[in-house]
């Protein structure tokens, strides 16, 4: 009963209780007469027993009644849940000493004296069947509140996971994406570590197999200065384009030519391979000999075993460099610890990892001044480099120049990352933080990215800012260098 | 008359000088051994020797470089030079632009690196017997 709805329209039930069978007939006639359902009670007891079996929506109680009196009978409605709710009003006798404390006190919400008014009567009737009515409404919308509360509050949990699974999705794609380019930064060392490799086992041949006729044929100054070749190239650390490579190698040609030394053009290409381009009259007689091609190919494969090395070496930092970029990215941020950080060196590793767009034609500028080891979220901000790198670089359609600067500024470290596209066009600046915001036809990008950079950004305290004009993009995020971790480590 | 020439052509320093090492062990002294490390720095050497009179018989060139790409470098070579046996070796495969050098250049083969030592020096003689 207690969630029945008071309808306007449904007429009220109100119980009439009072042990004198006149005062009882006159108000169930007035009460009928106006329209309600009325049920009469000549004692408590009845009273009681009628509560539990009708619906009741007021009760007009006596207060004066044998063995029990209306307080007694109000007070155990009161303490009943079931009819708790039921508004009471007293009825007393004009000579009675009505207790207006007692009648509240017992849960009574009014009273009429005897005789009453009619219109009185039915006035405070409806006041209270009214106030109860809208009770009951309010009772009811609050627990719509509070289931819609909970829908609510599930939503916002489903979007929340949504959301981190979009972002985890967002990386994903990306990373995907670099794969592709990256499956050729690391082909390139492996192709030069293979062939090193393999011209290195075809010297170690060469040289077992011309060492021991050497060693027999050849006097100890010939062998000597064979060596002398070799550590010369060996020693050469100069590192000259192919252009420049070639010009050298013309003026060694001309050299050897007018010190008569045959086939020279081979001679100097040889030499130039070994990266030899001085001091060439002291290794004449080596290049005179009769044997001279097979001598200087022996100093040509003593020094290529270390050329090879070198090359070997090389290659595998460059591929470490791309793995270690790779898996920085890739590297779950479940985390959420802050962490000392070079800056730079992240920028850096995200760098590495767009090589190859890079290489289609964009010229890297990197203005770096020095700043110190901040605490903050690496992995997280790798997400925003990626984000902004990729951006500018897809701005440039992968042809222009990326300019990134590093300083700090105030407490802050300042990164700005510049671009030569097209820019962003004045009306939706305003517009491209925002989540699910995109200028990338469906299914390219969820429109997240920046989104995602500027929580992350905000998350370090931070804030991040645009500016824009045709040939010239900047975004530039400023990160607290004050950021702590936790003292009770 | 002068030696004929095999040009090597990659923007890594790395790979150019292991390349040219390989070849010239497997293929001796008969040819010269050029290298460039971009497609127009190739084309000059090439526009050099014709000046020159000398003969380019091969050319082994990588696909992703800066500036003009490789199938690019290639159809240009065979629009002056049709006679030059072509190689891409290449650490991605772009396989439309492979597909055009293939088409417009009469790419003899599109090698991947790694590769194999093996691999390349059948394929560079493959393509000199051609000749």
């Amino acid at each position: 009963m207690n969630d029945m709805v008071l309808n306007a329209d449904e007429p009220a039930n109100i119980l009439v209780v009072d042990d004198t069978l006149a005062n009882l007939q006159l108000l169930v006639g007035i009460l009928t007469k106006h329209g309600y359902k009325v049920r009469p009670a000549k004692d408590g007891v009845q009273a009681l027993s009628a509560t539990q079996i009708i619906p009741v929506d007021l009760i007009l109680l006596d207060i004066n009644m044998p063995e029990m009196d209306g307080y007694e009978v109000c007070t155990k409605l009161k303490s009943d849940p079931k009819t708790r709710h039921i508004p009471v009003i007293f009825i007393s006798a004009l000579n009675d000493v009505l207790d207006k404390v007692k009648a509240f006190g017992v849960g009574g919400v009014d009273y009429v004296t005897k005789p009453f008014q009619v219109e009185e009567v039915l006035a405070r009737v409806e006041t209270h069947l009214a106030l109860q009515r809208l009770q009951n409404n309010l009772q009811l919308k609050n627990t719509e509140l509070a289931q819609t509360n909970q829908e609510l509050a599930n939503t916002l949990n489903r979007l929340q996971a949504t959301q981190e699974e979009l972002i985890q999705s967002e990386k994903m794609a990306a990373l995907g994406q670099l794969i592709a380019g990256i499956a050729h930064e690391v082909n390139t060392p492996l192709g030069a570590i293979r062939s090193s490799v393999s011209n290195i086992s075809k010297y170690l041949e060469e040289i077992f197999e011309d060492l021991p006729r050497f060693v027999d044929t050849l006097s100890a100054k010939e062998i000597q200065l064979i060596l002398k070749i070799a550590l010369c190239s060996i020693n050469n650390k100069q590192l000259f384009s192919a252009k420049d490579s070639r010009k050298i190698k013309r003026a060694v040609t001309r050299e050897l030519e007018e010190m008569g030394v045959p086939d020279a053009d081979t001679i100097a290409d040889t030499l130039s391979d070994m990266k030899i381009s001085e001091d060439i009259e002291s290794f004449l007689p080596i290049l005179t000999h009769p044997d001279s091609t097979r001598m200087l190919e022996f100093a040509y494969n003593l020094s290529g075993l270390q050329r090879g090395t070198n090359t070997i070496e090389t290659a595998v930092e460059r591929a470490s460099k791309v793995v270690f970029a790779l898996k920085s990215y890739a590297h779950s941020d479940q985390k959420n610890e802050l962490f000392k950080t070079n800056l730079i060196v992240g920028i850096d590793t995200i760098l590495t990892l767009y090589q190859n767009s890079i290489k289609h034609g964009v010229e890297v500028v990197q203005n770096y001044a020095e700043i110190p080891l901040i605490y903050c979220y690496p992995d997280e901000l790798n997400q925003v480099w990626t984000n902004l790198i990729h951006n500018a670089i897809q701005a440039m359609d992968n042809k222009g120049m990326l300019t990134i600067d590093v300083t700090q500024e105030r407490g802050f470290a300042k990164i700005s990352i510049t671009d030569s596209g097209k820019g962003i066009p004045e009306e939706i600046k305003d517009r491209i933080f925002e989540p699910f915001f995109t200028t990338k036809p469906p299914g390219e990008g969820s429109g997240l990215g920046l989104d995602i950079v500027r929580k992350i950004v905000k998350k370090h305290l931070g804030e991040i800012e645009v500016t824009s004009v045709p040939g010239k993009t900047t975004f530039t995020v400023y990160l607290s260098m004050n950021l702590q971790p936790d003292s009770s480590s | 008359m002068s030696k004929p020439v095999i040009l090597c052509v990659d923007d890594e320093a790395v790979i150019l000088e292991s390349l040219k090492a390989q070849l010239r062990k497997a293929l001796g002294s008969s040819y010269v051994y050029e290298v460039a490390q971009d497609a127009e720095e190739a084309l000059d050497i090439i526009d050099e020797l014709n000046e020159d009179d000398v003969s380019i018989l091969l050319i082994v060139s990588d696909w992703l470089m800066p500036g003009m790409k490789g199938d690019e470098f290639m159809i240009r070579v065979h629009q002056k030079f049709p006679n030059i046996v072509k190689i891409l070796l290449t650490g991605q495969a772009d396989q439309k632009a492979i597909d055009r050098a293939y088409a417009a250049a009469n790419l003899h083969k599109c090698l991947f690196k790694p590769w194999s030592e093996k691999e390349l020096i059948e394929t560079v003689k493959s393509g000199l017997e051609k000749l």
